[in-house]
């Protein structure tokens, strides 16, 4: 068994409330926080943990709580970014639902070491549910002097709000989130200034994904060399990982970084294999936004060593034969899936979401969609597939935020790695309608991954 | 002749305003603005969708430009701009959902409500649309009904068959 931070008692009966919360040990971190440490020795367990967040960008936490600019007499604002919706990614949702007060106290942890004095958790609009839940456990600690004035006697005064977003994956993207929360579009801003030296209001900001967030509780209860003791290399502590897709068990996991992914799909203590005995034919590790791996690539590096659950492992190989942790979505394809259908499904996502500002992605999202769309439904042509390589290749880099990217790789490493999927696609119009194009088509068939488990 | 449509007067309930009291102290001095999204929410729950004239409303209610309002409002997937069915069914329909059987779903809504994508039964009770992804990938397919939001897991079609029974007798 691998060692659980975040979700130790998430079967606890009552674990949402803050009674049974406090009973397990919580809200410990936070006296410790602020009674024992100033807010620079607070960051300074958070460096020392080498947390990297947890939001898909894995931007080291404690680097980016230094950056934060302080000018005296200006506010600072700590906003969580609970806006969730990467497809998926399911996991901060998961966190909320089950155990609020992990987040709450990781808010208040990190808004001391900040030096914020009011907060905000952005909630994606969708989870009306969730939202309630948070303010009622904000409600509950609020009443208990975790929040509000003088917090446990120690004159830090805090006011903790859940702020819903509207229906938009753009307003993930942390300066779209601000604008957002400052009631306007979520139009990302040009980057600098960076929201920590102009963020919310203008002022100073940090925005962190609420796993990252959470996180800071284990890091202040055991120390930042404790933390990142676990892990492996510069892939510290434990991840939640939404395994979603073809798999017997799919759910919420939390693994310790560097376990290998053969492991995590096959073992009974995780995702328990591929659903109804078929055979895994591609993952996308990290959320839609990472490119895709057939299932050789994902279990193996392309020099036959194992690949693990870390940073590190999934994006061995760069693009060529790699992929990337991001969100830790972790989707599986069994043998029977489309890729084809599956490219244009998260290309139409992507020209849904973009907002609109880059004409790189608006249009180059919306042409992706209807070449993919053809190839798809029979009518596309060969040279489809070099226009869309060539699509992707001119979104990438070309935008003002990385919406543009996150929509060009999952087609540019679709076609690198299942051309032939593509082609056969335009060869054989008829029969792509009627069937897929399955496992059995590939010149090197992709091996049957033999049950390991660990220990 | 082009037919000017006379604005509908609308009324929003003492409830309604105390609530948009609370939400605007959430903010700084002068940052009311902010306001807008939970409000628009707020709005939509008790109206069900957001007329021009409501929109108006809250404008003068944050003292902020109409326009500011529609921008905002037609940016979000979640605010309608149009009067609704009761139970708008939203399924999800990106990818992971899509791998376990959201398109069946869809037809299967298609089929037993008799309407299209975006189209209303004739007793106003149910209309149905795909939506983006919903973060419950793992408990896919799933739908959604507002205002609250309620989620609906691991769909089968004798589920969906199960629900509309239900909504219906509510
Ligand atoms: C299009 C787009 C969508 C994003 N969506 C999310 C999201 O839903 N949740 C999140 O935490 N970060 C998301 N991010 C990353 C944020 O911009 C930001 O890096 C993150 O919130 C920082 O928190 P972290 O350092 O704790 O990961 C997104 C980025 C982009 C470009
Ligand atoms: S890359 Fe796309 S989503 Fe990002 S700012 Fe440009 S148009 Fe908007």
């Amino acid at each position: 068994m691998g060692r659980k931070l975040l979700l130790e008692h998430i079967n606890v009966p009552g674990i949402n409330t803050l009674d049974v919360y406090r009973q397990n040990g919580g809200y410990r971190a936070v006296e410790k926080a602020l009674k024992n440490l100033t807010p620079d020795e607070v960051v300074e367990e958070v460096k020392k943990s080498g947390l990297r967040g947890r939001g898909g960008a894995g931007f080291p936490t404690g680097m980016k709580w230094s950056f934060l600019a302080k000018p005296e007499g200006v506010a600072r604002y700590m906003v969580c970014n609970a806006d969730e919706s990467e497809p998926g990614t399911f996991k901060d949702r998961y966190l909320m639902t089950h155990i609020p007060h992990a987040l709450i106290e990781g808010m208040i942890i990190s808004s001391f070491a900040l030096g914020a004095s009011t907060s905000y958790i952005y909630v994606r609009g969708e989870m009306m549910p969730q939202i309630r839940i948070l303010e009622r456990a904000i409600a509950e600690a609020k009443n208990a002097g975790f929040l509000g004035k003088n917090i446990l006697g120690t004159g830090y005064d805090l006011e903790l709000y859940v702020q819903p977003g509207g229906g938009a994956y753009i307003c993930g993207e942390e300066t779209a989130l601000l604008e957002s929360l400052e009631g306007k579009r979520g139009n990302p801003r040009i980057k600098p200034p960076f929201p920590a030296i102009a963020g919310l209001y203008g002022c100073p900001t940090v925005v962190n994904n609420v796993e990252s967030i959470a996180a800071v509780v284990p890091i202040i209860n055991d120390g930042g060399e404790e933390y990142a003791k676990i892990g492996i290399g510069r892939s510290t502590g434990t991840k939640l990982i939404s395994a979603s897709g073809n798999l017997v068990r799919p759910g919420v996991y939390e693994i310790e970084l560097g376990l290998p992914v053969e492991e995590f799909i096959y073992s009974d203590e995780w995702c328990g294999g591929i659903a109804n005995g078929k055979r895994l034919k591609a993952t996308v590790a990290g959320g839609s936004s990472v490119p895709v791996l057939p299932a050789n690539l994902t279990l193996k590096l392309a020099n036959g060593e194992p690949r693990l659950m870390s940073y590190e492992s999934l994006s061995e190989g760069g693009f060529a034969t790699g992929t990337m942790l991001g969100s830790g979505g972790f989707i599986a394809f069994d043998e029977d899936q489309c890729i084809v259908r599956n490219t244009w499904n998260f290309s139409r996502f992507y020209h849904h979401e973009s907002c609109g500002q880059c004409s790189p992605c608006r249009e180059g999202t919306g042409w992706m969609e209807k070449v993919l769309h053809r190839l798809e439904y029979g009518h596309g042509k060969m040279s489809d597939i070099d226009l869309l390589v060539n699509v992707a290749k001119n979104i990438e880099g070309n935008t003002i935020c990385p919406l543009g990217d996150a929509a060009a790789w999952p087609v540019a490493s679709a076609i690198r790695h299942f051309r032939d999927e593509f082609e056969w696609h335009v060869n054989e119009p008829a029969k792509a309608l009627k069937t897929n194009y399955g496992l059995a088509n590939y010149a090197e068939p992709i091996a049957k991954a033999e049950v390991t488990t660990g220990n | 002749m082009l037919k000017v449509e006379e604005p509908q007067p609308v009324h929003f309930s003492p409830a309604l305003i105390e609530k948009f009291g609370e939400i605007v102290k959430r903010y700084p001095e002068g940052k009311h603005k902010s306001a807008l999204l939970p409000i628009l929410h707020e709005t939509q729950a008790e109206l069900g969708w957001l007329s021009s004239e409501a929109m108006d409303k809250v404008a003068a209610y944050l003292d902020i430009q109409d326009i500011e309002v529609y921008e905002v409002a037609s940016f979000y997937s979640m605010y309608f701009l149009k009067p609704q069915a009761k139970f708008v069914m939203e399924v999800c329909r990106t990818g992971p959902c899509c791998l376990v059987g959201a398109e069946k779903i869809m037809d299967h809504l298609e089929n037993k409500l008799g309407v299209k994508e975006g189209e209303v039964t004739a007793d106003g009770l149910f209309s149905w649309r795909g939506v983006e992804c919903l973060a419950a990938c793992g408990y896919a397919p799933v739908l959604q009904i507002g205002p609250d939001y309620t989620f609906y897991e691991n769909l089968t079609e004798q589920k969906v068959d199960d629900l509309i029974n239900d909504l219906r007798n509510k």
